[in-house]
């Protein structure tokens, strides 16, 4: 009997059932836990593999004293497990890492701001990071109209305090009123029509007693 | 043979980054974090925070263990000026070198308090946090090198153990832009990348404006060559940031991510009013600083 060499079967077969595998459990567990979740996981489990895999960290890890990779192990398990609670402030420092992470389409674009009359007539924009340096991002002011979220009367109440410190800083030509407009800019304007954003005055607030 | 040969020759060397890294190193990045801390808070009139309605204080980590009876006098002009004045003590103390890992912790605390308290009247916003993350692995592994150096017996930590920190921290960086990246392409999905959506963005960032505001990039839509270049730079950065953890292994790979990320911080700025400028000190650790300054290796 003629003697048959050994059959290998072909890697890139073998590569395409482990990939359909995997794939297969990423869609079945995909039903328990959200894929938006889920699939972020995997891809973070990739990673942490390929990096726990390659020897110079491994090696790294490995001369590492005991209580230095419970150190590392729990900052950055802290890091990471802190992205998947999805919660962003009850676990400060360990937040949910996301920036612009869903589709955002509207036309036009809208925003409200407050646009305040000086004792000279003069017109100033207060924004809330310029005068509170401090706080890196406030809500839109339109948030601050949501009864679900904040108190009424938020708005307003911002209004006097941006006032306040304006008036703070430029004793010689405070603010006497404030006006509240919605801005709105199209995307897509037909053409001939301008692309300066539009204006809507909403509220009128008069700061002038404040003084 | 011969493409292998190429690619290698293209992928360059695979090696750890800050793997030779030594004392004077880890020094040099004590010192730039506590010194950037400091800048920050000398810069920050944080006591005007009194001032804002109390209606928007959202407490935030570790401010909602506050109990409510003590909310206004925390809140107040004394009580903020008083954390920011023990802050910079604190941060002061650090930049000393001397007895670190207690100082540290102490900073650690109260910059968390203090972080806290900026985000506490709107969104937890991620500008800083890596900066704050260093400074805990700084102070963890300060006590590590104590605890570890007394149980083997050691009069003070070995020199190789000054990469530690720095490698965390290197992690950090590149973590937070693969969440990041990972996020937005799989909870966004495919549209976030197509239609209106980067426009969308840039002008409404743009209108609100923020501590920086540069008053341009509502007029995206009126630039054809602007709009194709944020769409199609939107998915190339996301593939940078997903890929930022090879940064830790590929020198060759550093020296394109560093020019594009800081690219795409500085267009964020002009186009959109955001800056991350707290991550700029920490791009420095992108550099092996230890494979080009023999001073600087663990001896």
């Amino acid at each position: 009997m003629a003697q048959h060499a050994p059959s290998r079967f072909p890697t890139a077969i073998a590569g395409a059932i482990i990939v359909a595998c995997v794939a297969a459990i990423v869609w079945m567990i995909s039903y328990a836990v959200p894929l938006k979740l889920a699939g972020q996981a995997y891809m973070m489990i990739a990673i942490l593999l390929a990096f726990r895999y390659w020897p110079p960290m491994f090696r790294w890890v490995a001369a590492m004293p005991a209580v230095h990779r419970l150190v590392f192990a729990l900052l950055i398990g802290g890091m990471i497990c802190g992205h998947y609670t999805l919660n962003g402030r009850t676990y400060f420092p360990f937040v949910v890492w996301e920036i612009f992470p869903f589709v955002h389409e509207v036309d036009p674009v809208t925003c409200r701001e407050f646009i305040a009359t000086t004792e000279s007539g003069a017109k100033v924009r207060l924004l809330t990071e310029q005068l509170f340096p401090s706080i890196v991002q406030v809500d839109p002011l339109d948030a601050l109209d949501n009864p679900g979220a904040y108190p009424p009367g938020t708005t307003e109440s911002l209004a006097r305090a941006l006032a306040k410190v304006y008036n703070e800083l430029h004793p010689r030509d405070p603010v006497r009123q404030i006006d509240l407009f919605n801005m709105a800019v199209k995307l897509h304007p037909p053409s001939g029509e301008s692309r300066q954003p539009s204006c809507e005055l909403l509220k009128h607030y008069d700061v002038s007693s404040d003084q | 043979m011969r493409a292998s040969e190429t690619l290698r020759r293209l992928i360059g060397p695979i090696e750890l980054l800050h793997e030779q890294a030594g004392p004077r190193l880890l020094r040099f990045t004590r010192i730039g974090i506590f010194a950037l801390w400091t800048l920050k808070l000398l810069l920050d009139p944080l006591w005007r925070l009194s001032e804002m309605p109390r209606e928007m204080w959202r407490p935030v980590g570790v401010l909602a263990f506050i109990p409510a009876g003590y909310t206004d006098q925390f809140l107040s002009a004394n009580g903020l000026a008083a954390l920011w004045s023990c802050t910079l003590i604190i941060l002061a103390l650090c930049l000393t070198n001397q007895a670190f890992p207690f100082f540290a912790t102490g900073a650690a605390f109260l910059l968390t308090v203090y972080s806290s308290l900026i985000r506490s009247f709107g969104p937890a916003v991620h500008t800083d946090i890596v900066l704050l993350l260093s400074v805990y692995a700084l102070a963890a592994y300060a006590w590590s090198d104590w605890i570890a150096a007394k149980l083997s017996g050691k009069k003070s930590a070995p020199p190789s153990w000054s990469s530690y920190p720095l490698i965390t921290i290197v992690c950090f960086l590149c973590i937070s832009y693969c969440l990041v990246g990972l996020n937005r392409t799989i909870a966004g999905g495919i549209n976030v990348f197509t239609g209106d959506t980067m426009e969308a963005w840039a002008v409404d960032a743009s209108l609100r404006g923020y501590y920086f505001n540069t008053n341009i990039g509502w007029h995206v839509p009126e630039w054809p060559g602007i709009t194709l270049m944020l769409r199609g730079g939107l998915p190339v950065i996301t593939l940078f940031e997903i890929l930022a953890p090879l940064c830790l292994a590929w020198p060759r790979f550093r020296w394109v991510f560093i020019p594009v990320m800081l690219s795409f911080h500085a267009l964020s700025l002009v186009f959109m009013n955001i800056f991350f400028f707290d991550d700029m000190l920490v791009y420095l650790l992108l550099v092996d600083w230890s494979r080009r300054f023999p001073s600087l290796r663990a001896k």
